[in-house]
This record gives C-alpha cells, sequence and structure tokens, in this order.
C-alpha cells in the first residue's frame, strides 16, 4: 500500500512515517501544502493522511481540489482541533476520517487500514463471511457452522462492523463512533462487556477463536488458520 | 422583607437623621414667625387701645358726657369683637358714663395697662369670665377714663396662629419622613436589583455583567466599576486556566511519544519486560485521558459548541446510554428503572449529552452494590425537562455535595477504591451549564440522586 502524509510538524511526520514503513507500507512524504498538493495530483496513493493546518495551502483546500479533480483516493485528516465542528467540516470537504492529535500510533494504523478497504469494498455485499461465520445482510441473520445466533440489535451492527473489517485491528473508538455513533470519552471498559458479550455467543463451544483482543491497540475480527 | 430592608437601609437612616434636622430647623423659624407675627399683632392691639383712648379723653374732656355717651354708640355698632368698652368714673369710682359696669377688679400690669374679667352677657351664653385688655389714665381733673378691648379674638388669632405653624411642622416631618421612605425604597429597590444580578454572576457565567444602562448616575458609576471588577476578576482565572490548559495541551504531545516510545522498546524485550512496559504504558494511557478530559472540558466551557445545537429527543440519548451500559449493570445484578417520557425535544449536543448521562450512569454503576437499584427518569415540567439518576450506593457526603463538581475532586471514601480521575462529574457540570441548564444533587437515603434540569 502506498501512502501520502502531508503534515509539517516534522517530529509527528518522523513518527508516522516511521511507523507506516514498519508496518510495511511505502510512504512520500510532503512539509507543506503546494508540494503534498503536487504529489497528490500527480501520484497514485491508496491513502493519504492530511494535516489540518498546513503552510500554504491548507489541508482542506488540498481535499478540496482533489475532490473537485475526481481523485477519490480515501483520506484521513489529521487535527489538532477536536471539535465536532471541525470534524463535519472536515468530513464534508471529502475526508474519510478525522483523528484528532496526539493521537497513538495504532489508532492511526487502523483507521487508514479501515478506510483503505471501505474504498476497496465500496461495491455492495449482501453476505459477509470470515471463516465458517456468516452473515447475510439482507435476511439479518448470523449463523456459524450452520448454526443461527439471536443477536440484539446493536450486537449485530457490532458484528457487522467488525466483519466488514475483517483482519483488520479496530479500535475502542473507532467502534463508539460507527457502531453507537457518538464520540465521547467513556470512563469504563464498557467496551469490553459488549465485546465479551459477542464473543459469547459466536466464539463459545468453538475450537476457532475469531473475536481477538489486541492488546493496546483494541479487536480483530479474523480467521486464525487463514494466515 | 422589603420593608425591613427598606428600614435598615443606611439612606434611610441618613433620611431619619434629615428629617430631625429638618424638623428641628423648621421649629426654630416657625418659633421665630410667631413671636414676630404675634408681636406685631399685639403691638397693633396696644396701640389701638392707646389711640381710643387718647381719643375718647379728647372727646370726654372737650365735648362732656352726651359727647362722650354719642360716641360711644358710634363706636358699639363696629363688630362686636373689635368693639372698644369705655368707662369714665369720677375719683370715687362712681360711673360716670360709659358702656361698662362698674369699675371692674384688675390686674395692673404698669404704665396704665391693665386686665380683667367681666361677664358680657350680650356675647350670649357661654361668655362669661371674658378677658378684657385695658388702659386706663386719670384726668387733670380727678376722673379715670377706661378703655377696654375683647383680648379672646387675640388670644384665639394667636392660636390659631401658633396652631397652623404646629400644624405645617407636622406636615412636615410626616412628608419628609414618607418621601425619605420612598426614596430609601427606591434605592433599596435598585441596589437589590444589582445585588440579584451580582449573585447570579457568582453562582452562574462569571462572563455575564451588570446591565448599565438601566442604571443611572452613581449607580451606574458603582455598576460600570462593578463589572470592570469582574472582567479582572475574569482574566485572571482564565489566566489561571490557561496554564493549566495549556500544560495538558502542551504535555500531551510529549506523552503520546513516550507511549509510542515504549511501544516500540516492547516489541524488542522478553515477556517479564514487555509485562512491566505494558503497565507503563497503560500509566501512560491514563494520563493522556486525563489530560484529554481536562481539554474537552475547557473546551465545553468555552461556549465554542453552542453552536453546534441541534434539535433532538433526550429520551434518544437516554435510550442509547443504557443500552451501552446495561452489560455492565448486569455483571453487577442491578436492576435499572427506567421512565422516559416520549416526544420530547431540547436543543443540544447529541454528544455532549450521551456523555453527561453516560458518566452519570456509569457512576451509579460504580457505586450501587450488587443487587442494588438504579432509577432513571425522564419527565418534562413546564419549560424544563428534568433527568434524575438515583443510585443506592453510598451517596456523598453533605459536604461533599458541591464540591463534588471540582476538577480532580473525589469522595474520600472512593480514593484508591474505584477507578476515575475526578473528572466525570466535571464534565457533566460544564455540559448541563453548556446547556443552560443546572444539576442538583439530593439524598436518595441510601444512595445518591443527582437531578438535572434542561431547558426545552
Amino acid at each position: 500500500m502506498r501512502i501520502l502524509l502531508i503534515e509539517d510538524d516534522q517530529s509527528v511526520a518522523d513518527y508516522i512515517v516511521k511507523g507506516l514503513k514498519q508496518s510495511g507500507f511505502t510512504v512520500d512524504h510532503a512539509d507543506n501544502g503546494k508540494q503534498g498538493l503536487f504529489l497528490a495530483t500527480s501520484e497514485k496513493y491508496d491513502v493519504m493522511v492530511i494535516d489540518r493546518m498546513l503552510p500554504h495551502v491548507d489541508g482542506l483546500t488540498i481535499i478540496q481540489t482533489l475532490r473537485a479533480a475526481e481523485n477519490k483516493t480515501p483520506v484521513l485528516i489529521l487535527s489538532a482541533l477536536g471539535e465536532v465542528n471541525d470534524r463535519v467540516k472536515g468530513l464534508k470537504a471529502g475526508g474519510d476520517d478525522y483523528l484528532v492529535k496526539p493521537f497513538a500510533f495504532a489508532e492511526l494504523l487502523a483507521r487508514i487500514e479501515a478506510i483503505h478497504r471501505r474504498q476497496e469494498s465500496s461495491t455492495t455485499q449482501t453476505r459477509l463471511k470470515v471463516a465458517d461465520l456468516q452473515m447475510d445482510l439482507l435476511a439479518h441473520k448470523v449463523t456459524r457452522a450452520g448454526e443461527s445466533f439471536n443477536l440484539q440489535p446493536r450486537e449485530y451492527k457490532l458484528l457487522e462492523y467488525l466483519m466488514k473489517h475483517a483482519g483488520q485491528v479496530v479500535t475502542r473508538t473507532m467502534l463508539l463512533e460507527h457502531v453507537w455513533e457518538y464520540h465521547f470519552d467513556p470512563q469504563t471498559n464498557v467496551i469490553d462487556v459488549h465485546i465479551s458479550r459477542l464473543r459469547q455467543k459466536i466464539d463459545k463451544g468453538f475450537d476457532r477463536q475469531l473475536l481477538a483482543t489486541v492488546r493496546g491497540a483494541g479487536y480483530m475480527l479474523h480467521d486464525p488458520d487463514a494466515e | 422583607m422589603i420593608v425591613n430592608k427598606v428600614f435598615s437601609s443606611y439612606t434611610f437612616r441618613f433620611l431619619s437623621f434629615y428629617v430631625t434636622g429638618l424638623s428641628v430647623a423648621v421649629m426654630v423659624i416657625l418659633v421665630v414667625v410667631y413671636l414676630t407675627m404675634s408681636r406685631g399683632y399685639f403691638n397693633e392691639v396696644h396701640d389701638s387701645i392707646t389711640h381710643q383712648l387718647d381719643t375718647f379723653s379728647d372727646v370726654y374732656q372737650q365735648h362732656g358726657i352726651d359727647a362722650s355717651r354719642a360716641y360711644i354708640d358710634k363706636q358699639m355698632e363696629t363688630l362686636k369683637l373689635n368693639r372698644y368698652y369705655y368707662l369714665v368714673v369720677d375719683e370715687e369710682y362712681k360711673k360716670i358714663v360709659g358702656n361698662l359696669g362698674d369699675w371692674p377688679k384688675f390686674t395692673d400690669y404698669g404704665g396704665g395697662w391693665l386686665s380683667f374679667e367681666l361677664d358680657l352677657l350680650e356675647l350670649g351664653a357661654g361668655a362669661e369670665n371674658n378677658d378684657f385688655v385695658a388702659r386706663s389714665l386719670q384726668l387733670p381733673s380727678g376722673e379715670y377714663v377706661l378703655v377696654a378691648r375683647l383680648y379672646e379674638d387675640v388670644i384665639v388669632s394667636a392660636q390659631l396662629v401658633s396652631g397652623a405653624l404646629l400644624r405645617s411642622m407636622l406636615v412636615t416631618i410626616v412628608l419628609g419622613t414618607i418621601g425619605g421612605a420612598i426614596i430609601a425604597g427606591l434605592s433599596v429597590k435598585r441596589i437589590d436589583v444589582m445585588n440579584k444580578s451580582i449573585q447570579q454572576i457568582m453562582v452562574g457565567d462569571l462572563s455575564e455583567r451588570i446591565n448599565v444602562s438601566d442604571q443611572q448616575g452613581d449607580f451606574r458609576e458603582l455598576a460600570y466599576n462593578i463589572n470592570h471588577m469582574l472582567d479582572r476578576i475574569q482574566s485572571l482565572m482564565n489566566g489561571v486556566k490557561q496554564v493549566s490548559d495549556n500544560v495538558a495541551h502542551d504535555l500531551r504531545t510529549p506523552l503520546t511519544r513516550l507511549k509510542n516510545h515504549l511501544a516500540d522498546l516492547q516489541q524488542d524485550l522478553g515477556a517479564e519486560s514487555q509485562e512491566q512496559v505494558r503497565h507503563l504504558i497503560e500509566e501512560a494511557d491514563g494520563l493522556l485521558a486525563t489530560f484529554n478530559a481536562l481539554l474537552r472540558i475547557a473546551q465545553i466551557e468555552s461556549g465554542s459548541r453552542r453552536s453546534g445545537f441541534s434539535q433532538l429527543d433526550p429520551r434518544v440519548i437516554l435510550l442509547d446510554v443504557v443500552e451501552l451500559y446495561e452489560p455492565l449493570a448486569d455483571d453487577k445484578s442491578l436492576r435499572l428503572n427506567m421512565d422516559f417520557q416520549a416526544g420530547l425535544e431540547i436543543a443540544g449536543d447529541r454528544d455532549l449529552l450521551f456523555q453527561a448521562f453516560a458518566n452519570l450512569l456509569d457512576n451509579a454503576i460504580k457505586y450501587t452494590p450488587a443487587k442494588g437499584e438504579i432509577e432513571l427518569r425522564l419527565v418534562a415540567m413546564g419549560k424544563m425537562i428534568h433527568v434524575t439518576v438515583a443510585d443506592s450506593g453510598p451517596g456523598v457526603p453533605q459536604a461533599d455535595k458541591k464540591r463534588v463538581f471540582r476538577r480532580f475532586f473525589r469522595v474520600d471514601a472512593s480514593r484508591g477504591v474505584e477507578v476515575g480521575n475526578g473528572l466525570g462529574l466535571s464534565m457533566v457540570m460544564a455540559v448541563i451549564k453548556l446547556h443552560g441548564g443546572a444539576i442538583l444533587l439530593t439524598d436518595n437515603s441510601p444512595g445518591l440522586k443527582v437531578e438535572i434540569e434542561l431547558p426545552v
């Protein structure tokens, strides 16, 4: 995967570049808006990570310019401003996700993979499948090894999100934002409880445990035998 | 209440002193007026008696008894009260001519002046013992001549004058007091208005100011000065807050870097060291969460999020909160009793209200012992909605009820027992204030009852 990073803060940029390279990605870095826009329009990238506040051309202008030119590369916006309005502005400008600085690298990585995947699987799916776990999006039915489960609506939504991002790390914040659709700061490990309930339903009694906890990052639904 | 305030006010006391002083001054003036007036009046009476005496003596001496009688008759035609009475007696005090009976028993004041009492039947019933003032002289021929005048009217008019003066003094005092009370009342009312707005500012939003245009003169200046003082207090407070917010903000980046370095390090270590580094990372995460919460509160308090308000149904948010936290309550076998009124709408920030209700329910779940009960209620009351979260935990001691909203404050009993950074309720308070609402902690005996009031 080829990633473009447009970020003027040298230490943040170094840290992201280093982390992404370690994760096996190819990274180009621009430290101002002008150069960033030039790279973004002349090269082909899988994902772009763009800071909002940039010298010469600001982040939102870059995104608007790209979208106006029919460039649909997924964009993750970085910002020091955590305002809801800023988030909305960023997403309206054409950003795919929004991450407030400072962030843990695991969060950034999970979000980059998520928006990349979203791009790939944008075609409407009617059926999700991870190992022997299957979800029928039309009939709202979940089965594992032919056995069907009774899931609460929220559990269904949680599992759907996890299955759509199968094989990727999904952070707690991402789950709150996409499954519960609230941007807030839970004081307790309330998400963990929901995950363990879901795990009880889909993994209990099976040899292969599909729903894994990724320490320090979040969760991942995957087929352990497939890797 | 307001009456008590008026009488105890400085203005009123000042005015009481003023009225007393004024009364004394008015009294002095009136006494002088009375003395001057009565003196002039008495002099006039005396002069006219002396004049009558001279004229009558002349008539008697030069024209004899008949002319005197004619003179008297002519004089008797004037008004009774102003009438003069004449008497001429010989050396043995035997009446020669006159319209008085006998030479009366009199009190002598010297210089020929005398006074006596006499019944004057012609003045009608009740006219006994009329006071007369009189002057007499002895003619060179030996007869005594006396001219008397009723004193009644002089006394009456003197009484009239002094009565009028006394009454006007009373009126001065009464009017002065009433005026003083009214003026004191007005100034008390104004001070009251100002006091109320100051109290409101002190308990609520420090950025509010006293309305200067409502005030006039001295009060306007006072309002100006109070506003300036509030400006100063606010800027000092902001300074302090800014420093702490900046500290939180500036420490976040190095902390994140520290955490990332630790994560890098973790991968190169053996299992045992990895575990230790994991603890370090958790510590760093905790610190970051605290800083983030602090900054979030600061941001909410700045009021900038008000622009993102939309119309929303509080019931939907509460149901979502309950849905998110229900598994936590289940784990402790807690019963959640819910009673949410449907169809309500308030203007607010969805995420922040969720955060506030979540913090409250999170606390309630944390502090309620296993198998306890938690009650959640949403009702509309007039132009407000009330949200109640009541638990059956240990509650909050009365003395701490106000302090729990302070940043980093934790009730002693919960320190170290439950996880938390002491910012949960500060966050709730900030959110509720942003929405123009109020929050009240009461006893649920046992437990804590949090009542929130939000404007529709």
